[in-house]
């Protein structure tokens, strides 16, 4: 029966063909390891964010050998979620982790906005002399990014003292392209923008429609005004798990479903178990 | 009230696929853990047989397995708390697309998927039926082998045993698959002489499910693109998750092949 040898040979091929296919499908989700600092592969550098309520930093592998301050952030929303906004063309960093105006207008806050740091790799900080998008970030560097007012790097407030190892924590190469040099004030995002309705001192507020918006990795598209807004997004300092908002109610909700499903199939199974046996 | 008849395969297929594509798009574990629950409640609702039943273990297994071993994986970075969230919430999405898989093989005849297809797809579609039944077919047939030593006196325990326990599963399975090779050819399969036995009918409970499923998949799609819910929860600070009640209701309206009918044992 000839047919039928080769239509199994190849129904077995195709088989094994279907199941080749499968794999690159698992594979990316499996070795995709965690987006962490691997410290000893690759240049890696620091990103620390400020919101005034909170301070988070990031230990990023970079993938070029320096990168721009706007791609260090980009990098960090692909490595570790950190939701962004960008203006002025994406010359401008308007929103970090929830925290900033919605829009293209990165001063539409004013005098809230975030102030552009680089680390002289001793603790210390100093006022980018330059914007994000042409300042370049090389293996070793700490950037920092701080939600406040003040024009410049004498008024606005100060990321907390910090090196590259407090950040990754095996370092991966002393500091190399931080240079204590930059100096000049205020230059960080571009002045565009009117100085309008100043908001009130709070640093940020996590109550309003523009705030804490932990939506989609990377790119923080930004929730519709009116959405859950979650407080605490960024609330905590840097180590231990922060402590966020509590669970709303969609939650109750869920479980309650989930507990109507999983107990109606446990009757479903009993019933069936219990007709089959009698 | 019940229909005693069983759902077209391709609304399982329809099924299968939306839960699929759900579970893809999102790494919520609130959407995740109640797409675990509508699958155990619909294979509670509507599994085949006992063998079936076993397969279905078999990926739940797997699919725990699979959690475990994604969450392992960030021992090889830095140990965090948001980078051990972020593993498991991955490890969680695999898992679910192999429990929702897992249920897709307890509830459906992968044989009578491939009569479903098109003449000219009956390979390929052969094929997928061939590999969609390895996991159920080996399953049983350990089970089978194992019964039979058992009685025989032989213990089958540790790594030694293993070749009294593979030689003769593998034995088996190809014989299996000649039989059905040559039991498909005598009734004119790949000759093009096929007839259609008793042709599924297309109920309106299948379309039902169809439907249902394509909607969910398609809110989640919404949601995705659209960009008005939270499909992936932030893990650098961990959050609670969210839970919008569109979505949540795209979910539910997977569990429907459980509720508009189930099959009599």
């Amino acid at each position: 029966m000839p047919t039928v040898a080769a239509a199994l040979r190849r129904s077995v091929a195709a088989a094994l063909v279907i199941v080749a296919a499968m794999i690159p499908v698992t594979l990316p989700a499996v070795t995709r390891a965690a987006p962490a600092c691997a410290a000893a592969t690759g240049p890696h550098a620091a990103l620390v964010i400020d919101t005034g309520t909170g301070t988070r930093s990031f230990c990023i592998a970079l993938d070029a050998t320096t990168v721009s301050g706007i791609h260090l952030i980009e990098l960090a929303g692909a490595q570790d979620h950190l939701a962004y906004g960008f203006g002025s063309g994406g010359q401008a960093v308007c929103r970090l982790a929830g925290v900033g105006p919605q829009g293209d207008d990165c001063f539409a806050d004013y005098p809230e906005y975030w102030g552009y740091w680089h680390g002289d790799g001793h603790g210390g900080w100093t006022w980018s002399s330059t914007g994000a998008a042409s300042a370049r970030v090389g293996g070793g560097a700490l950037d920092a990014w701080v939600w406040g007012s003040g024009d410049s790097g004498a008024t606005h407030r100060k990321p907390p003292t910090m090196v590259i190892d407090d950040v990754c924590v095996p370092a991966a190469s002393p500091a190399t392209t931080s240079s204590p040099a930059r100096s000049t004030p205020r230059a960080s995002v571009p002045s565009s923008g009117s100085p309008s309705s100043p908001t009130s001192t709070a640093p940020s507020q996590p109550g309003t429609t523009r705030s804490a918006d932990p939506s989609a990795r990377g790119v923080a598209k930004t929730s519709p005004p009116g959405g859950p807004p979650t407080a605490g997004a960024l609330a905590a300092p840097p180590g231990p798990p922060p402590a966020s908002a509590g669970p709303g109610p969609g939650l109750l909700v869920a479980l309650v479903l989930g507990a109507a499903l999983a107990g109606g199939g446990w009757l479903r199974l009993r019933s069936t178990r219990g007709r089959s046996a009698s | 009230m019940i229909d005693r008849r069983s759902v077209h395969p391709m609304a399982w297929i329809a099924w299968a696929t939306s839960a699929g594509f759900v579970a893809f798009l999102t790494t919520d574990p609130v959407y995740l853990l109640l797409l675990w629950a509508v699958s155990w409640f619909v294979y509670a609702s509507h599994r085949v047989d006992a063998d079936h039943a076993r397969s279905f273990r078999l990926f739940l297994t797997g699919a725990a397995v699979a959690v475990a071993l994604r969450t392992a994986l960030v021992f090889f970075g830095t140990v965090n708390a948001a980078n051990t969230t972020f593993s498991f919430l991955e490890g969680l999405r695999l898992g679910t697309i192999l429990v929702i898989f897992g249920t897709f093989n307890a509830v459906t005849d992968p044989f009578g998927l491939v009569r479903m297809a098109p003449r000219h797809f009956h390979e390929p579609a052969l094929a997928a039926a061939l590999a969609l039944s390895i996991a159920p077919r080996t399953v049983a047939g350990v089970g089978r082998v194992r019964d039979a030593q058992r009685m025989r006196g032989i213990r089958i325990r540790g790594a030694r045993a293993l070749p009294a326990l593979a030689v003769p599963v593998l034995e088996r399975g190809m014989e299996e698959a000649h039989t059905l090779a040559e039991s498909m050819d005598s009734r004119g399969h790949g000759a093009g002489r096929r007839s259609r036995y008793r042709p599924q009918p297309w109920t309106g409970r299948a379309l039902l499910i169809a439907v249902t499923a394509v909607g969910a998949a398609a809110t989640f799609l919404a949601a995705s693109v659209g960009g008005w819910a939270v499909l992936h929860p932030q893990s650098s600070p961990i959050v609670w998750p969210e839970a919008d009640p569109l979505l949540l209701a795209a979910v539910g309206l997977l569990a429907t092949p459980g509720l508009v009918g189930r099959r009599e044992a």
